[in-house]
């Protein structure tokens, strides 16, 4: 009896385990997913077939959109694409071989048609896992100008659907060029594409920041000779402007609100104040001798990360607005500025000027822990900017000579180039611009 | 002058001080004329030295000695040139980030113009504005042009 006994038990025991392993096999694929994605070594493997298309028009259409598919998803740096193995459709009957696509280590098969209606293109696309399960199947249309739009909107659905969130397709980055012998401010795509000069003040132009509904765009310019701050509503193109006594500086959005702080020297020493859209003054929010500057705030408003010498040299702080309690964030390294805390999560970024020389970038939890380089080795690495979904990181770069503009992922992987332009290129800002 | 009768002693006062009135700078001689042609803008005042840039130690605002005695310099220039406004332009090094040396121009103007108005300057004659890193004076990167760079400079209104 005892003998029988065991095998149940341990049979009941084996049952039990085997309904809870498939649970618990999830919970550690996700984990060990996640960590693996954080050494930038493993991508998500994408079998992406061209597009089909019966027609002249329709088979121009397919190329283009096939080349913004590919090269917008190969900018996420999130996919290893792969081109379809030549087995991938059944040669009688057309159907998918879903066998080819885990053959050749893929995860997703992705495929599209484009036709004609009425003159203008429509794409369809679908997406199944190596099972032939359909994950994704939806149809984007437009214009024949608009075919650009058309693939990123899929290529948005297809990182949201993949990884559960946002992507930066449809965004944009702000930023400052001396292309035309002057600082002025431009606009381009999260991918560097369709650069376009905003101002043309002829002066110096400096600090563009747009808000996080992508409402407003704030910067500071010299037009009456000193450092003053104009806030532009992007809808109605209403420009304002904030002038004061002494500086008025380095504007950051607060998430939440249509506020933004920056710095002003109205009463003497340097101050973060916050200023309403229309240019009046709403309230002061630093108190202390000497430079507090460049804003920055949680997601959800509640706290500020910004640059202050109270202690001496120049460190990033963190204030709670509502309490006005400030803490010191940053301890290593003596000449820390230019935070940008996570639209997403509790990790600030900020550049800090080592002895070497070179000034590079930093990660670093809010509450003080995981201090990472992300950049080095090369010169000045400067003024980090979070993409709106928390992906990627936008940042100036003197390492190929003239400050240009980078891009890399948020660990730090996959930096390179943002747009070819002429002149230097700094101070990017990367928001959500409808 | 015992036998210089007192009449003639009446009319050699006044020859003397219409003398002394037109040779101010002269000793009074009793040479008689013609007196020299006088020199062109007789100096009605000392000459001052011209307005000159201060500098400034890497990441401070602090004055040093030597910025202190171009200050007292430039002060002497402010009083003997009293109905002039002067600008003061805060500027920077390269080194370090745009945004924090905007501030700290600011903070070095301020500091000079400070300095001044102590020494008794009107501080309604001294705007301050900063350019943090903006408009160095020598666009090269080293030392030497740094040092050039880390300065506040006097502009007439």
């Amino acid at each position: 009896m005892r003998n029988t006994r065991i095998p149940i038990a341990r049979i009941i025991f084996a049952i039990c385990f085997m309904l809870i392993l498939p649970l618990m096999l999830r919970a550690e694929e996700v984990k060990e997913y996640i960590v693996i994605r954080k050494q930038g070594a493993e991508k998500i493997a994408i079998v992406l077939d061209k597009t089909i298309a019966k027609g002249d028009r329709e088979s121009e259409w397919a190329k283009s959109l096939d080349a913004t598919i590919k090269g917008g998803l190969d900018y996420t740096g999130l996919f290893n694409l792969m081109p379809a193995p030549l087995n991938i459709r059944n040669t009688q009957d057309g159907t998918i071989n879903f066998g080819a696509i885990g053959s050749v280590g893929s995860d997703i098969y992705v495929t599209g048609t484009v036709s004609k209606k009425s003159g203008a293109p429509n794409l369809d696309m679908q997406v199944y896992d190596i099972t032939g399960k359909p994950l994704l199947n939806r149809k984007y249309t437009g214009t024949d100008k608009q075919l650009r739009e058309i693939g990123l909107r899929f290529c948005a659905d297809l990182v949201e659907l993949l990884t559960g969130k946002k992507s930066v397709f449809g965004t944009k980055i702000v930023f400052v060029s001396n292309r035309t012998g002057t600082k002025e401010i431009y606009m381009c795509d999260f991918d560097g594409q369709n650069v376009e000069q905003i101002t043309s003040t002829r002066s110096i132009s400096l600090t563009p920041a747009v808000s996080q509904d992508g409402k407003y765009l704030a910067w500071t310019d010299y037009t009456s000779g000193g450092p003053d701050l104009y806030i532009k509503d992007l809808a109605t193109k209403v420009t304002v402007a904030v002038r004061k006594q002494g500086v008025c500086i380095d504007p950051g959005w607060v998430p939440g609100t249509d506020e933004c702080a920056t710095t002003l020297s109205i009463d003497g020493d340097q101050e973060i104040y916050l200023i309403r859209p229309d240019g009046k003054l709403s309230r002061r929010l630093t108190k202390s001798k000497g430079i507090d500057v460049s804003p920055t705030f949680s997601p959800e408003g509640s706290r500020m990360a910004f640059v202050s010498t109270r202690e001496g040299r120049p460190h990033i702080f963190i204030q709670d607005l509502k309490s006005g309690q400030v803490h010191r964030l940053t301890f290593s390294g003596n000449y820390n500025t230019q935070p940008a805390w996570s639209p997403v999560s509790d990790k600030i970024l900020y550049s800090s000027m080592q002895k070497n020389g070179e000034i590079n970038i930093f990660m670093i939890n809010a509450g003080g822990s995981g201090l990472l380089q992300l950049t080095s080795g090369t010169k000045a690495n400067e003024y980090p900017s979070w993409s709106p979904d928390g992906s990627m990181i936008v940042f100036s770069s003197n390492r190929q000579g003239k400050r240009k503009l980078f891009v890399m992922n948020s660990d730090g992987t996959n930096q390179r180039p943002l747009l070819q332009m002429d002149g230097e290129q700094q101070q990017p800002s990367w928001s959500i611009i409808k | 002058m015992t036998n210089v009768t007192p009449k003639a002693r009446f009319l050699y006062i006044p020859a003397l001080l219409l003398l002394g009135a037109c040779c101010c700078d002269k000793e009074v001689v009793t040479a008689p004329p013609p007196p020299p042609p006088p020199p062109p803008a007789a100096p009605a005042a000392v000459v001052v030295a011209p307005l000159s840039d201060v500098f400034y130690d890497f990441n401070r605002s602090e004055l040093t000695a030597s910025t202190q005695s171009q200050l007292k310099t430039n002060a002497t220039w402010l009083s003997a040139n009293a109905n002039k406004k002067v600008i003061l332009e805060g500027h920077c090094d390269e080194r370090g980030t745009n945004e924090y040396n905007m501030a700290l121009g600011e903070r070095r103007a301020q500091s000079a113009k400070e300095y001044l108005v102590n020494l008794g300057v009107d501080p309604a004659r001294l705007k301050t504005v900063s350019f943090g890193e903006e408009k160095p004076f020598d666009s090269g990167h080293g030392e030497e042009a740094w040092a050039k760079n880390r300065r506040v400079h006097f502009v007439e209104e």
